[in-house]
């Protein structure tokens, strides 16, 4: 009962810590996916009197995915009954030309202020429209979607790892003792700590498996499902192989480290 | 016959100034079974301690089966306790542990496989009468059964040299008489050399033995 206690506050903080990492990467990859989402549905529309040549601009301007030019002619059939032919052949030579404009990825602010003024230095353009005011909520929105996550995630951690270390300093006094009785006998230091090592190593084991169970049944769940759907937002961004063995190494790392320390720290006392 | 333990001058001591061992000089040969007598306080325990370097040298010369005790360092210390089997008044079992794994212990730290190390485990629990409670834990048992497991794990290695504090001090006399009888085969067998602090050395041992005598801080021999 009193191993299992011991495990349990092992366990616990472990479990904790590697969720909010685990919750903080899928919350990110939700929002990378979102931004390419929107990248894809972004337009900006460029006014310009000349052509512009598509293969030199991608050349200058990598970012942009796909530029096409919008054409004139259905605005002027529109005109046809209303002004005469000779008017409607100086309206279509003096009207500028209209570009839309894709994005690889959603950019930030700045991306987007660099980009506006590096299109306006181009030949031709009189204007560029890039919907400022929608998209600038949109991304601050996201910024703090991931501002909030990365918060969230050091203050856990910090929580988590302060409470690993109580508990392992409650570990090696109660292997004190065994230490101790070894140590008279001539084990040498890897030997006197290896059940301390063993314990966080299956403990590591067990709250990384369980962070990943966590991870295949909430975002499936009923409630979340719907909810994540209902935003466009796709969860299906978690491999359990490959996080869980992110998970395990990530866990690993700050258990044996903390057992170090531990140890270290009662050797020289 | 070779020296297993040579000491001069030397002083032991838990607090700067109050030496408990004061300049003293010992030399204790191969194959040696010796009594350290003395009155309570007189530092038994502390001379024993510093013969397996739980208490360090504060002064002189110790050299226990050929390692200097005033300069030793960790790695050493180690390999010299690998050569010696104490035996603790308090016994000092490892709590969690079954009586078969304390008894193993030595074997373990010295690298023994398993399968070696439980066979020696059941041979010496089965010479000290304790063969049927190899699955117990320490607790589980009375004082003189985990005193006699104490006794097991301490020759499980077949050390050079066997330290024993009071190892009868608690016990009843069934238990006293194994360990004795014990400790006589072992010496007899092994040729190990054996240091016992007491208070009473027992009348019906029926060997050779040497007795030192602790009075303030000195060492005396009887003869």
């Amino acid at each position: 009962m009193q191993s299992l206690k011991n495990h349990l506050s092992f366990i616990v903080p472990l479990f904790i810590l590697l969720f909010s990492i685990q919750f903080s990467t899928m919350l990110n990859r939700a929002v990378d996916n979102y931004e390419s989402k929107l990248a894809g549905d972004y337009t900006i529309i460029v006014i310009s009197q000349k052509k512009l040549p598509q293969k030199e601009i991608a050349k200058v301007l990598p970012e942009i995915k796909t530029i096409k030019e919008i054409s004139k002619e259905r605005y002027i059939k529109r005109l046809q009954k209303d002004i005469s032919k000779t008017d409607l052949v100086y309206l279509k030579a003096s009207l500028p030309r209209f570009y839309s404009i894709k994005l690889k990825s959603f950019p930030t602010k700045e991306q987007l202020t660099q980009l506006t003024l590096k299109l306006k230095k181009l030949p031709g353009v009189q204007k560029v429209e890039t919907y400022k005011k929608t998209f600038n909520k949109l991304q601050q929105f996201l910024h703090l979607a991931k501002t909030a996550s990365l918060i969230f995630t050091v203050f856990i951690s910090i929580i988590s790892i302060l409470l690993i270390i109580k508990q392992m300093e409650i570990w090696t006094l109660q292997h004190s003792q065994r230490m101790y009785i070894m140590g008279l006998f001539g084990a040498p230091y890897w030997m006197k700590s290896a059940s301390l090592y063993k314990s966080v190593v299956i403990d590591a084991f067990i709250a990384s498996i369980l962070v990943g169970i966590a991870f295949l049944i909430i975002p499936s769940s009923a409630n979340f499902a719907t909810i994540y759907h209902d935003l466009g937002i796709d969860l299906r961004n978690f491999n359990f192989f490959s996080d869980v063995a992110m998970l395990l190494l990530i866990s690993l790392v700050i258990s044996i480290i903390s057992v170090t320390i531990i140890i270290l720290k009662n050797k020289q006392r | 016959m070779s020296k297993i333990i040579q000491a001069s001058d030397l002083v032991l001591a838990y607090k700067k100034n109050e030496p408990i061992i004061k300049n003293t000089s010992i030399s204790v040969e191969a194959k040696d079974f010796v009594f350290l007598t003395g009155k309570s306080g007189s530092g038994k325990s502390t001379f024993l301690k510093s013969l397996y370097g739980e208490l360090p040298v504060a002064g002189g010369k110790l050299n226990v089966c050929g390692f200097d005790l005033e300069s030793i360092n960790h790695k050493k210390l180690n390999l010299l306790r690998k050569h010696i089997g104490v035996i603790f008044q308090d016994y000092k079992l490892i709590n969690e542990w079954t009586v078969e794994k304390n008894v193993m212990l030595p074997l373990m730290i010295a690298g023994y496989s398993k399968q070696v190390c439980q066979m020696q485990a059941h041979k010496l629990l089965k010479h000290v009468k304790l063969s049927h409670k190899t699955e117990k834990y320490p607790l589980e048992l009375s004082g003189g059964e985990q005193q006699r497991v104490a006794m097991a794990r301490a020759l499980a290695h077949n050390p050079v040299l066997i330290i024993a504090d009071e190892p009868t001090g608690n016990l009843d006399d069934y238990s006293s008489e194994v360990i004795w009888n014990l400790l006589k085969s072992v010496r007899q067998h092994i040729g190990s050399t054996i240091i016992v602090a007491t208070h009473r050395i027992p009348q019906t041992l029926g060997i050779d033995y040497k007795q030192y005598f602790l009075d303030e801080g000195n060492i005396y021999a009887v003869s």
